[in-house]
């Protein structure tokens, strides 16, 4: 009895019993909205330029049929593996980011002002996403290990030191929003470790400060610095530079309460809203969709974190809960800046909204980031 | 993990803190905001269609076209837009059209154009081409093929430096025309007529707004202007008398340097100009200048080859060397320097004046000698004699008396009374031809060598005004300059009996109906104060200059002077460190005393005026007058000044 009881029990225990559908079925939800929100912003353009209107959309299916497989391995492989050999896939996440800025390895973009990716065979691979989820899984195995019930100055330091290696490299690129992505990581996941709210302001202000002596040298580019100029002087900045944002909240704006319907959108159909395949895809759903379209979409991503947050609760170790913290911290600053800029409430970086923007290596990556959040929930009991 | 529950409560009231904001955003957007929204959204979907106007055409006096416009597919490349693969784009486009690779990177490497203009690279592009690159859209980024109107020039190279040529707006013109609504990528006239008329060459771009739907189609269309076809330009030039204008002084170049000069060498004549006006009106009905190039070449866009002929070549041959440059006149100048003489009582139409080999100024002790072309005295002569003959050392004289009543009146307010005088006449100012970048020429004064000598530190006049400058001014040498059309508005004064008319090329302006565009003012509104006594006196002095004796004598035997009668001067300008430059000006008619046509011929380092400028006039006045059946007599070695 007492056996099989225990089997009865080990049975129940076992990870596949224990998959959080809802988080499937709520990244399933967002990467299907997508596909219909890239097809209103690129059917046109691809018939007027006499190609199949479903070539971008089909591409990007075939990513998220990509991101499943990859949602599939990531979760059924123990996350506490990625503890084990957090060391090499930080120093590996490094390297990929040195080797995409040399020349003949790494490609440039058609500005010819960014170093961003490996070209492998058609397919672009943007390290710098892959280096949010290294540097996620670091941080967690630093922090799992501390010995006091909060970092002391010298962990902190320690963790800031693991963080600033790849923010300076991605920073270099240059590629803002990534930057911003793997800040917010840290902070989040300084708060979920206990971190006192002294050492958080004064962090603060610090990064404040080393931003506004960046913007004084040449290591930023100029678009880079004109927009945030836009953003922070709306009525001096040029009409070029406020183009963007002006054809991105008339489409929202106009979208009204309830959009203008499917395909109908006037600003997605005929073009106006530059990059709107990739960083700017939230305008369609607020043309179309309107106010409460919008709002339903935000809801998803509300659900998405809280799950993802609830997991990190619900987690079985510390390395879980950091790891899960810091996932849903890349989230919601992905989504935050991208619909925040979207809409004028953020400076324009160029940060693609998870699940929604076209683009490969971010959905891959979002994918991953759910298996891992999977693995975490599935061995909550192991 | 109680307290990590509890910092994940702060993380959780972080994100929560992201949606409120952005639904707070959208909630002021979406519903608030909205109608301001809905309406940019409308006007975004309002669109202005643009069609180019056609430009107007240019006739010459006989109504044939010299500018056409023509029909062409032109290729254009946006470099902006090339995006990765533009060398292998260019490289596809070269293949296609068969224009070199080197020549579209030249092009599209043009510091004058905007990066996001499309350049053209290539007209009159096969059908064939343009279908293949609208179903490869991929492979030609930037690339685009428009139905354009070119610019056609039936008869080629005629007359290029008047017609001028036209091209795709540069980044400078852009900035200064973009508020009168051209285009990035608008054509306009950059030189010669073409410049010079453009407002009125251009006519006005049709407009149509549309109204389009959610798929860019148009559902509505408002207000349709279509385009206003530009005036036409109807010209006093006549394209027959050009184009054998052209050809004499290309072979009466050619024969020049067959001479050789009195060094041995022989002669460079590496460039020239000739102007035929219309003595009663001033209308221009040839212009020449040589070297010259192909307006069509601009229209194709240059090939780096016709860059460097136009831009590298030291005899600058897209200049026109009728009204852009300025020369010695030499004795052509003493017609009028004569009569100002008279004017200012110094001479008279029936007083002798010595022609001694040398002239020096009396009671001068610098030691100073002006020399005759010939050492010989020739005894006393009348200034009738002097012109035929053109001695020099007769008109040193006039020129020392100038200097000395400068000298007499220095305190009084008119300064020197030659430069006065020659003021009269058109001279230092540009003669107001619609033509772009005249010259102004130089008469030299007291006043301009006191600033002559603070510019170069007292190497030129270290003593101020001396009587060498008027002497020198007199027979049209030292410092004086002058443009080939300012002599000719000079002469046509003389000819027609002291009116001074304005010289042009465009006689009327077209209205695409045929109405004119546009009143002439009256171009004679000035006259030169001088006798119709004094005029004709010296129309009778040239005219004795191609008789028999003259120093255009050989240049014109045989000539039929009963049917056309022919007054001119010769002019050989010395200019130093290049051989001397050949003048002949004259005027011709049936009728002697109200000659039609004033023809100046000028040849740059062309050796006597007698020797190569008159033969080549003499051609332009038999294809003036076809009738008289006068064969020419372009082989004459005549050392006469």
């Amino acid at each position: 009895m007492d056996v099989v009881a225990g089997r009865a029990f080990a049975n129940e225990r076992r990870p596949i019993r224990h998959v959080d559908w809802l988080l499937i079925v709520i990244t399933l939800g967002l990467s299907v909205v997508g596909l219909f929100l890239l097809y209103s912003a690129t059917n046109q353009t691809l018939r007027q330029d006499g190609l199949d209107p479903f070539t971008r959309v089909s591409k990007q299916a075939f990513t998220i049929g990509l991101g499943v497989v990859v949602l599939l391995v990531m979760s059924s492989v123990d996350y506490r593996f990625f503890k084990v050999y957090a060391g090499f896939i930080y120093l590996a996440s490094l390297l990929a980011l040195v080797l995409v800025r040399i020349p003949g390895i790494g490609s440039t973009d058609s500005t010819g002002t960014a170093q961003r990716w490996f070209a492998l065979g058609g397919i672009q691979i943007t390290p710098s996403e892959f280096c949010k989820l290294a540097l996620i899984v670091m941080l967690a195995a630093v922090l799992s290990e501390l010995r006091t019930p909060e970092p002391t100055l010298a962990d902190l330091l320690k963790l800031l030191g693991l963080a600033a290696v790849p923010l300076v490299l991605v920073f270099l690129q240059p590629d803002i929003g990534t930057s911003i992505g793997i800040t917010a990581i840290v902070v989040g996941m300084l708060i979920v470790a206990g971190t006192r709210l002294k050492h958080l302001l004064i962090l603060t202000a610090v990064g404040v400060v080393l931003i506004g002596l960046v913007f004084q040298t040449d290591a930023i580019e100029n678009y880079q610095r004109a927009r945030l100029v836009a953003f922070l002087d709306p009525q001096n900045a040029s009409a070029d530079v406020r183009y963007n944002l002006d054809q991105s909240l008339i489409a929202v704006g106009s979208g009204g309460l309830t959009g203008k319907g499917y395909l109908n959108g006037t600003q997605t159909n005929l073009d106006y809203v530059p990059e709107q395949h990739t960083d700017f895809i939230f305008t369609v759903a607020g043309e179309e969709f309107g106010f409460l379209g919008a709002i339903a979409l935000l809801a998803l991503f509300a659900l998405l974190l809280w799950r993802a947050i609830r997991i990190a609760w619900m987690a079985k170790d510390p390395f879980g809960t950091y790891v899960a913290a810091g996932i849903a911290s890349m989230f919601a600053v992905q989504m935050f800046v991208n619909v925040g800029m979207v809409i004028g409430i953020m400076p324009i970086t160029g940060i693609p909204l998870p699940f929604l923007s076209y683009g490969g290596t971010s959905i891959l990556v979002s994918f991953a980031g759910v298996g891992m959040l999977e693995s975490i929930h599935m061995r909550r009991f192991l | 993990m109680e307290k990590a529950s509890s910092r994940l409560r702060v993380l959780a009231l972080l994100v929560a803190l992201m949606f409120v904001s952005l639904s707070t955003r959208l909630w002021f957007l979406q519903v608030l905001a909205t109608q301001r929204f809905e309406k940019e959204a409308r006007d975004n979907s309002a669109r202005l269609v643009y069609t180019d106007p056609l430009r107007g055409q240019i006739y010459d006096a006989e109504g044939r076209l010299l500018v056409v416009n023509q029909e062409s597919l032109e290729l254009r490349i946006t470099p902006d837009q090339l995006g990765d693969e533009g060398e292998a784009v260019v490289g596809r486009v070269a293949k296609l059209t068969d224009v070199p690779i080197a020549d579209i990177v030249s092009k599209l490497q043009d510091k004058r154009y905007l990066p996001t203009q499309a350049i053209p690279v290539a007209e009159f592009v096969p059908k064939e081409v343009d279908f293949y690159i609208h179903e490869h859209p991929t492979r030609f980024p930037g690339v685009e093929v428009e139905q354009t109107s070119v610019r056609s020039y039936p008869f080629g190279r005629l007359a290029a430096h008047v017609l001028g040529w036209t091209g795709l707006i540069d980044a400078e013109q852009y900035a200064a025309l973009q508020k009168e609504g051209y285009g990035p990528n608008d054509i306009v006239g950059t030189s010669g007529l073409e410049s010079v008329y453009e407002p009125y060459l251009r006519g006005e771009r049709g407009k149509q707004k549309l109204i389009v739907n959610a798929d860019g189609e148009t559902i509505q269309a408002l207000g349709t202007i279509p385009p206003t076809p530009g005036d036409d330009l109807a010209l006093a030039l006549d394209a027959r008398v050009q184009r054998l204008a052209e050809k004499a002084l290309a072979e009466g170049m050619v024969r020049a340097r067959a001479y050789h000069d009195q060094n041995g060498r022989p002669y460079q004549a590496n460039a020239g100009a000739v102007v035929v006006l219309d003595a009663n009106t001033g209308g221009v009905v040839a212009m020449v200048s040589n070297p010259g190039f192909d307006p069509s070449w601009y229209v194709h866009g240059l090939t780096p080859q016709q860059q460097k002929y136009l831009t590298k070549n030291a005899n600058a041959p897209s200049v026109n060397r009728a009204t852009q440059l300025t020369y010695q006149p030499g004795s052509t100048f003493k017609s009028i320097t004569g009569l100002t003489a008279i004017k200012e009582g110094f001479a008279t139409m029936s007083g002798y004046y010595p022609c001694e080999g040398t002239y020096t100024k009396p009671g001068d002790t610098s030691g100073t000698e002006f020399n005759n072309w010939t050492d010989a005295n020739l005894g006393s002569m009348t200034i009738s004699h002097a012109l035929v003959v053109s001695c020099d050392t007769v008109f040193d004289a006039f020129g020392a008396d100038f200097y000395d009543q400068y000298v007499q009146n220095s305190l009084g307010t008119h300064g020197d009374l030659l430069e006065r005088d020659l003021h009269d006449w058109g001279f230092e100012s540009p003669t107001g031809v619609d033509l772009p970048a005249e010259a102004t020429g130089l008469v030299p004064d007291p006043a301009w060598a006191e600033t002559a000598r603070a510019a170069d530190g007292s190497r030129l006049f270290p003593y101020g005004w001396v009587p060498g400058g008027d002497i020198l001014t007199m027979i049209g040498s030292g410092y004086v300059q002058v443009t080939p059309l300012q002599l000719a508005q000079a002469y046509a004064a003389i000819a027609n009996g002291g009116q001074l008319c304005r010289p042009h090329l465009v006689d009327q302006i077209l209205a695409p109906d045929g109405s004119p565009a546009k009143r002439v003012d009256s171009r004679c509104d000035r006259t030169i104060p001088y006798s119709p006594q004094e005029l004709g006196y010296v129309r009778g002095a040239l005219r004795g200059v191609v008789a028999t004796g003259g120093t255009a004598a050989c240049a014109f035997s045989g000539f039929p002077t009963s049917q056309v009668a022919v007054a001119g001067k010769t002019g050989t300008a010395e200019r130093t460190g290049f051989q001397d430059t050949s003048w002949f000006a004259s005027m011709v008619g049936p009728d002697p005393d109200h000659p039609q046509y004033v023809i100046v011929t000028m040849v740059e380092q062309g050796g006597f005026g007698g020797q190569t400028a008159a033969p080549i006039t003499r051609q332009v006045i038999d294809a003036l007058y076809p009738t008289i059946g006068d064969a020419g007599q372009p082989g004459c070695i005549s050392s006469d000044r």
